[in-house]
């Protein structure tokens, strides 16, 4: 298993950094130029007070294309798996927070936010569950990057000879 | 399981990166907030040279939830509900809103404005001064200045009563009595009558139109005044 794990894993990292890299690069690309429908979908997760829901809103996509770029050249990684993989449990507890509340609303993960109209009650439900078993499977892909940060084709690389 | 180590004697290299990183996401924080802002302001000019209307009487329908109406009595009746802040209030305005305007100046259509503030403390201070501009007969003027000057940001301190008194100026009701309403916000009853009674009519979100009393639902992606003028003459 262990003997497994040396030979797949710097293709597994390169993997997982391309997807949660990926996944932020177009989420926060997305939203960059629209950061007013940003500020509107994290204000309406009704989580925070209106003016640091903006802020947030407004900062959001540019942390994203950050790590995103972090990751996919592989500079940084660990640091950035770890607040990619922070802010993915965070999106997952805001939007549980926001189906257990009973809010109807658009994650606004990839643009977009706000509330949806009642009669697509049902849709949104469905849509809630898909959305916090993605960025579940984010933060692993984060975890995994947290342990085994250095793969192929990475700026950074791990330090040659080190005690397996 | 061992960790990965990291080539050692970068941690300047390291530093060096998370300083960009972080001015990177700095720098676009402070650009959004400041062309917001300087939009939020820039959209007030649109109003220059708007002059006020004919006044319109209007009274308070308590029976309608506390309705905004004008034009009482007529055979056709019209309810709008909208919250001042919601976007899609504004998309029915700049279609539909002057057919609308010209029911009620033609008298043709008794017209009933619900004004709600469900989207936060600007939407109540919008609609407070809007009951204002009521009483000074110049609703529809406030009315469309309002969707003219709306900020795409909810509740982003835009709409504070001084600037709501501003906007009032701009369009020509300078009386103390509507400054003096706004700022006292006098009418945070009314507001709250329009507010409790959407449950009451099954209304859930905004806009929602009925043409004597029965729902109206657009077939159209957007709003279509000739949609909408149809579905009017039917009743």
């Amino acid at each position: 298993m262990r003997e497994m794990n040396t030979r797949y894993q710097p293709y597994v990292t390169l993997l997982a950094r391309l997807l949660l890299g990926g996944v932020l690069l177009v989420a926060g690309g997305l939203k960059v130029t629209k950061p007013t429908d940003s500020a509107n979908a994290v204000a309406a997760y009704k989580l925070l007070p209106t003016n640091v829901a903006h802020l947030f809103g407004y900062a959001l996509p540019w942390l994203e294309v950050a790590l995103a770029v972090l990751l996919i050249v592989g500079i940084l990684i660990r640091p950035a798996a770890l607040i990619g993989g922070f802010i993915m449990v965070v999106f997952t507890a805001a939007i549980a927070s926001a189906w257990a509340r009973g809010l109807l609303i658009d994650c606004g993960c990839f643009g977009g936010g706000g509330e949806i109209d009642p009669s697509l009650a049902a849709q949104v439900h469905r849509t809630y569950f898909i959305e916090i078993m993605r960025d579940l499977g984010l933060a692993l892909a984060a975890l995994y990057l947290y342990f085994f940060p250095y793969g192929k084709l990475s700026i950074e690389k791990a330090a040659p000879s080190t005690k397996e | 399981m061992a960790k990965q180590q990291a080539k050692s004697g970068d941690n300047i290299t390291r530093w060096i990166v998370i300083a960009m990183v972080s001015l990177v996401v700095v720098t676009g924080v402070v650009f959004s907030m400041v062309s917001q802002s300087s939009k939020e302001n820039a959209s007030i000019a649109a109003l220059d040279g708007t002059k006020l209307q004919p006044a319109i009487s209007s009274s308070i329908d308590v029976k309608n939830g506390s309705a905004i109406v004008l034009n009482p009595g007529m055979t056709k009746v019209i309810d709008i509900w909208e919250d001042p802040q919601c976007p899609v209030c504004k998309n029915f305005e700049d279609a539909i809103g002057g057919y609308v305007d010209s029911l009620i100046r033609e008298k043709k259509a008794t017209v009933r404005f619900h004004v709600l503030s469900f989207l936060g403390d600007e939407s109540v201070r919008a609609a407070n001064a809007s009951f204002c501009a009521a009483d000074e007969g110049q609703y529809l003027d406030f009315h469309h200045a309002l969707y003219v000057v709306q900020s795409p940001l909810e509740n982003s301190g835009f709409w504070s009563n001084d600037k709501l008194i501003s906007i009032g100026k701009k369009i020509g009701l300078k009386s103390k009595k509507f400054e003096d309403c706004v700022t006292k916000e006098s009418k945070i009853d009314l507001v709250k009558a329009n507010y409790e009674s959407m449950s009451k009519f099954g209304v859930q979100g905004t806009p929602t139109i009925f043409i004597n009393g029965k729902l109206w639902e657009r077939t159209s992606n957007s709003f279509d005044v000739g949609e909408f003028s149809t579905a009017v003459e039917a009743g």
